[in-house]
């Protein structure tokens, strides 16, 4: 078989990437959203570049953290995923908490989860090698992205403007994924469009704290 | 029994101190802290009385089982920092709450900055000057804490302390006095004043410049505020003659200029002192983000690979 050389060229650039895309691309906003593949917990496969087109939120979830459990014991998760994919917008919960680390699931265990919590993700991603997570550089759960039709990721961050876990503060916080959707629906410029996401740390597999 | 100062046994002088500390605390003889996760915490005086017209410090002492940590007033990536919500009878407010330098927690894409084994947060209990009382005043504090090791559970405790208001000041308080003063040690100083600290802003990062008329090899930094740095960037020193520059890179989430750079900077002594340096104007044109020169090269690569 013979190569060309410019392919083999192509080849080792597209590999010599790939290894460095965590380092070179940490997902920003105003950034292509990094595409990505990923098995759902309801058996099909996902890939990002399904959704192109649509709006897509990201929402890092790990069961175990307080943070996380504020948002889904207060039913707010649950609320947020069915006023925003009821207006057409793909919410996809992505799980990267690593083997034997808390928030790790198999995909029978989250699909009792979502029935449990009455929970209303698009889909919910079993991602156990942290690959999405490090991809957008997710760092606590429960951290958001937003991304708009056009593939760019016009928010990322916190979910709210109240880093705590007290359900009681859900009522009176500034929620800022439903901003960002309802500010870029509208035609206008996301006004918060970056924010530290508090919560707990993402269990990959290099975690200790 | 006075503070021990125990020999080297390799230990850093954070964690010799917070050892020396444990010792003292369950050598006195104090009724032990309430229970939170994985640990205990205890609202201590430093005196046993207060006077009118008086500050009296309070210690907010936790002692937190091996592996597990609690949080600095800016966690950095993840976690919340301990928070108190003070009930106080008229005549008795609270200041605003002391830190004492926190350590880098965590792993290499997240970093927390916070405190293992225990630490005591400082708070000043302000008398006002008619304060006159027969019968002692009762506190209480409500205290909420996140505490974690892989993983975190947060606290919730009412502490509550009785203390009698008398119209002279007390006398330093020997069992409390080795621990306060302990901890006053470990708090960020005020810079000398023949000491210079400079900060510009270049390929995002900013490069903080210190002076202090000799060289200084190791410092670590820890931002007041969230969002300004990015806490997971490991922190390059370069010792300089004077003393050091420290680069560290900005935070993606800061969207706006900033104006100062306010932190804590912890030299290799454990000496921490807090900082609050102006930014300097850039003296070159604007610097390219690094991330579209990524761009630019790999467009450039994927050209010649094309041809």
């Amino acid at each position: 078989m013979k190569i060309k050389c410019s392919t083999l060229f192509t080849l080792l650039a597209v590999l010599l990437l790939c290894a460095a895309a965590p380092l070179l691309w940490a997902a920003k906003v105003g950034d292509p959203a990094p595409e990505f593949t990923a098995p759902a917990s309801n058996g099909k496969t996902v890939h990002l570049a399904d959704y192109r087109g649509k709006y897509v939120v990201l929402e890092w979830h790990n069961n175990g953290c307080p943070y996380v459990g504020k948002h889904y014991n207060s039913g707010n998760m649950q609320r947020l995923q069915k006023q925003w994919t009821s207006q057409g917008v793909a919410w996809l919960t992505i799980l990267s908490s690593a083997p034997g680390k808390q928030g790790y699931v198999t995909a029978n265990e989250e699909n009792d989860y979502l029935a449990k919590m009455q929970a209303a993700p698009t889909a919910a991603l079993l991602d156990p090698t942290g690959e999405i997570g490090h991809l957008y550089e997710a760092k606590t759960s429960p951290q958001m992205v937003v991304i708009n039709p056009q593939g760019v990721i016009i928010y990322s961050g916190a979910i709210d403007d109240k880093p705590t876990t007290d359900l009681q503060d859900v009522p009176n916080a500034t929620n800022y994924v439903s901003q960002a959707l309802q500010q870029s629906m509208a035609g206008k410029p996301v006004q918060t469009a970056a924010t530290r996401p508090y919560g707990c740390s993402v269990k990959y597999a290099d975690a200790t704290y | 029994m006075g503070k021990t100062r125990p020999c080297n046994l390799g230990l850093s002088p954070f964690r010799t101190l917070a050892f020396a500390l444990t010792v003292l605390t369950s050598a006195n003889v104090r009724a032990a802290g309430t229970a939170i996760p994985h640990g205990t915490v205890e609202l201590i005086p430093e005196s046993p009385w207060i006077t009118a017209g008086r500050t009296l410090n309070l210690g907010l002492h936790f002692q937190l089982e091996k592996g597990w940590h609690i949080y600095w007033v800016n966690p950095g990536d993840s976690g919340e920092p301990p928070r108190v919500k003070w009930q106080l009878p008229t005549g008795l407010t609270v200041g605003a709450m002391e830190w004492p330098a926190p350590r880098r927690l965590g792993s290499p894409s997240i970093v927390d900055f916070g405190y293992e084994d225990a630490v005591t947060l400082l708070v000043p209990l302000h008398a006002a000057a008619n304060l006159t009382a027969q019968q002692p005043a009762q506190l209480t504090a409500e205290v909420t804490v996140l505490v974690c090791r892989e993983l975190c559970i947060t606290g919730k405790v009412q502490l509550s302390l009785s203390i009698p208001i008398k119209s002279q000041p007390a006398a330093p308080d020997m069992q409390t006095q080795d621990l306060f003063n302990a901890t006053r040690k470990l708090l960020p100083q005020p810079l000398p004043q023949n000491w210079k600290f400079r900060v510009a802003e270049a390929n995002g990062s900013f490069v903080l410049t210190a002076n202090f008329g000799r060289q200084v090899p190791q410092a670590t930094f820890f931002p007041l505020a969230e969002s300004q740095i990015d806490n997971a960037a490991p922190q390059n020193v370069q010792p300089t003659s004077g003393g050091f520059r420290l680069t560290l890179r900005k935070s993606e989430q800061l969207l706006k200029p900033l104006a100062r750079l306010k932190g804590v900077l912890v030299l290799p002594n454990e000496q921490a002192y807090l900082i609050d340096v102006p930014l300097s104007k850039p003296a070159v044109a604007k610097n390219v983000h690094g991330n579209f020169n990524a761009k630019l090269l790999l467009a450039t690569i994927f050209l010649k690979g094309e041809l």
